[in-house]
């Protein structure tokens, strides 16, 4: 271990300036590639009801559409990255470029749900080729080892908070389509980028093929895989929180959740201050990111106001811990993009093993959320200042809305606008009208605490880990 | 100690957040809970009409049946709605827990007198234009002394037939039908035994 990093140091001070503009062109265009495709792991998930809607599937089926995509990059991570070692990484990035963006368009033209979830499958398989291949790639660009990797792990961390931003906002002005139709032409963007550099990595990294690869960093991936479990709830959840729960459209739960991205961007200059290596980063952020959840758990209120601290927090633990950790994960051992690979393969099996514990529990906590909402309602009906007729014409719209709904958190205008009240009556029906609202924003802000409370004690988990790290920017 | 400046920054930024939120309420942010149907409940004032009385009657009601059931007041309403029908049980603890809201109101002073309630039943009643005229013209002392209210009330809940109510509660002509029929025929009855030497 050591001689990695030595080796693949490019030495840039023989660069002519002319080649600068070009340069950061391909690092730009290859970080967005590595965005989109790690966007691509929660970026359906403002678009899932849309989804199910159109495709009249169930709710267990449509998961599948985040499932497929997390689990199959979880599991072709590390032998994607084992390809781009045996071969060359501009080459393997390009084939993985060609095949997400033809797996995409089929995603965009899904005829079925079947199709669909087969075509993200797909698309991981592509995206793995681009992410560990753009590793290498970025820095071979940029020429410096600590900077590429450093440029890559931000890339991923904004991708992975901006997806469910940026599909939000496109499944509201447009459809779920259009979240597939938009990426085509930005990762096609990596295509020549990729080509540029083919044959230069190969030249760098061949001699240490000899040698055989160090292995995984068990600690920070372990990290890594307990914090991306625990961030499945702040991206997935909350969203879900806020569109299902709050009754909020895609579109202001996707400017809602930009916090936590904003957050983890200015994670780095904000603590630039009092940074002092990857033990106290990753500790540090654990501990936000599980102060964040903890935080979304106790909220006092459906107001999104009160989500902004938690989310703040989350971000702020995002930005410190992943990239930190990832490098942590990285440095000084070969070959780089194999452990790019693991690194992946950790933050995404985390992901799929957070929704497989945060699922169920949120759904049964949901259902067993109707109960009390019911009483909740019955009870400020029964006892509105409104006469007994008006309370009985109420009673039956919302039994009907209640039963359309079929345990879903339901609109309850439509039952309220049905209703013939005189002119008298009319504050009384408001009022009633925002105190049955708010009971039902109650019950499923409470269906949500317990799944938060897990997601922040996986991220307490993840403390185990980060302990044990060094703080190598010291020493 | 450098290296203990950002966690420590982290749990003083947690502190303060959670801090924040549950000074604000948070953890308490929970659906309404029903309240305990054994406790009496305050009532408001009743107007001297018809529907506001059956409804602090029928509400006190619901409060004393879920009582003697050992559920919520709201539990009881949404099972009712929910099946349209009752068990013996349960409509005994109906009646039981009607008279009981009479009783209530009796002892509390908070009855109408029926000469109050007649102008309003009387319009809502389909009789005949003498008959109403009849009857308004008989004095209110007389008809108070005749027909006092609470027993007037508590032979109304005994005479009702629950499991009718109830299939007939989506109808309101149906229910104020067969609720002025109940009345109506209670009022005989007191008027019959009144007279019956």
């Amino acid at each position: 271990m050591g001689q990695g990093s030595d080796l693949m140091e490019t030495d840039r001070s023989d660069q002519p300036g002319s080649r600068l503009t070009a340069r950061t062109a391909t690092v730009v265009v290859l970080s967005l590639g590595v965005a989109v495709v790690l966007g691509d792991a929660g970026v359906v998930t403002l678009a899932l009801p849309e989804i199910l809607r159109d495709f009249g599937a169930q709710v267990w089926g449509v998961a599948w559409v985040l499932i497929a995509f997390n689990l199959v990059l979880a599991l072709v991570a590390v032998p994607a990255a084992r390809l781009c070692v045996r071969g060359d990484p501009a080459v393997a990035t390009a084939g993985g470029v060609i095949g997400f963006a033809a797996a995409t368009t089929v995603c965009a033209v899904a005829p079925s749900l079947g199709m669909l979830i087969a075509a993200r499958a797909a698309q991981a398989a592509g995206g793995a080729l681009v992410i560990v291949g753009s590793l290498e790639l970025l820095v071979a660009a940029i020429g410096v080892e600590r900077a590429g990797v450093r440029r890559w792990a931000v890339a991923g961390v904004a991708g992975a908070a901006l997806g469910p931003v940026v599909g939000g906002l496109l499944t509201s002005a447009f459809s779920w389509r259009a979240i597939f139709v938009a990426q085509i032409p930005i990762v096609l963007l990596a295509l020549p980028a990729a080509i540029t550099l083919r044959g230069r990595v190969v030249q760098r990294r061949r001699p240490t093929l000899e040698t055989s690869p160090d292995r995984p960093h068990l600690l920070a991936n372990l990290a890594l895989a307990l914090l991306s479990a625990a961030l499945t709830a702040a991206l997935f959840l909350l969203v879900l929180l806020l569109v299902d729960g709050w009754s909020r459209s895609p579109a202001v739960a996707a400017v809602a959740v930009t916090a936590v991205p904003v957050a983890a961007l200015a994670a780095g200059p904000v603590f630039r201050g009092v940074r002092a290596g990857t033990r106290s980063e990753a500790v540090a952020g654990s501990v936000l990111i599980a102060g964040g959840l903890t935080g979304l758990a106790l909220l006092p209120g459906a107001a999104l106001v009160w989500t902004l601290a938690p989310q703040i927090l989350i971000g702020l633990g995002l930005g410190l811990s992943v990239d930190s950790l990832t490098a942590a994960a990285l440095r000084d051992r070969i070959p780089r993009a194999l452990h790019g690979g693991w690194t992946i393969a950790a933050r995404h099996a985390g992901v799929v093993v957070g929704l497989v514990i945060l699922t169920p529990i949120f759904t049964a906590d949901l259902r067993h959320a109707q109960t009390p909402a019911e009483e909740a309602i019955a009870s400020l009906v029964l006892d509105a200042p409104l006469p007994a007729s008006t309370k009985l014409d109420l009673a039956e719209q919302l039994g009907r809305r209640l039963s359309a709904e079929q345990g879903r958190v339901p609109d309850l205008r439509p039952a309220f606008n049905a209703l013939r009240v005189p002119e008298t009556q009319a504050p009384a029906v408001a009022t009633l009208e925002r105190g049955l609202n708010d009971q039902f924003k109650r019950a499923a802000t409470r269906a949500f605490r317990t799944s938060f409370l897990v997601a922040a004690g996986l991220a307490l988990l993840a403390l185990g880990p980060a302990l044990t790290l060094r703080d190598r920017y010291r020493s | 100690m450098t290296r203990l400046a950002l966690p420590l920054i982290a749990v003083v930024l947690v502190a303060a957040v959670l801090g924040v939120q549950l000074a604000a309420g948070g953890g308490h942010y929970v659906p309404l809970r029903p309240a305990n149907p054994c406790e009496p409940r305050p009532v408001p004032p009743i107007p001297p009409q018809l529907e506001p009385l059956a409804e602090q009657i029928v509400l006190l009601g619901l409060d004393g049946a879920a009582c003697r059931l050992g559920i919520s007041r709201e539990r009881l309403v949404l099972s009712l709605a929910e099946s349209r029908a009752l068990n013996p049980r349960q409509s005994a603890a109906l009646k039981a827990g009607l008279s009981d809201a009479v009783d209530r109101l009796d002892r509390e002073g908070r009855l109408p007198k029926v000469s109050q309630l007649l102008p309003q039943a009387l319009d809502q009643a389909n009789v005949p234009a003498i008959v109403k005229t009849i009857i308004n013209a008989i004095p209110d002392s007389f008809i108070d002394n005749l027909l006092p209210t609470a027993p007037l009330l508590r032979q109304t809940v005994d005479g009702l037939d629950i499991d009718r109510l109830l299939r007939e509660l989506d109808d309101p002509g149906k229910l104020d039908s067969a609720l002025q029929s109940a009345i109506l025929q209670a009022a005989l009855r007191q008027i019959v035994d009144r007279l019956r030497p």
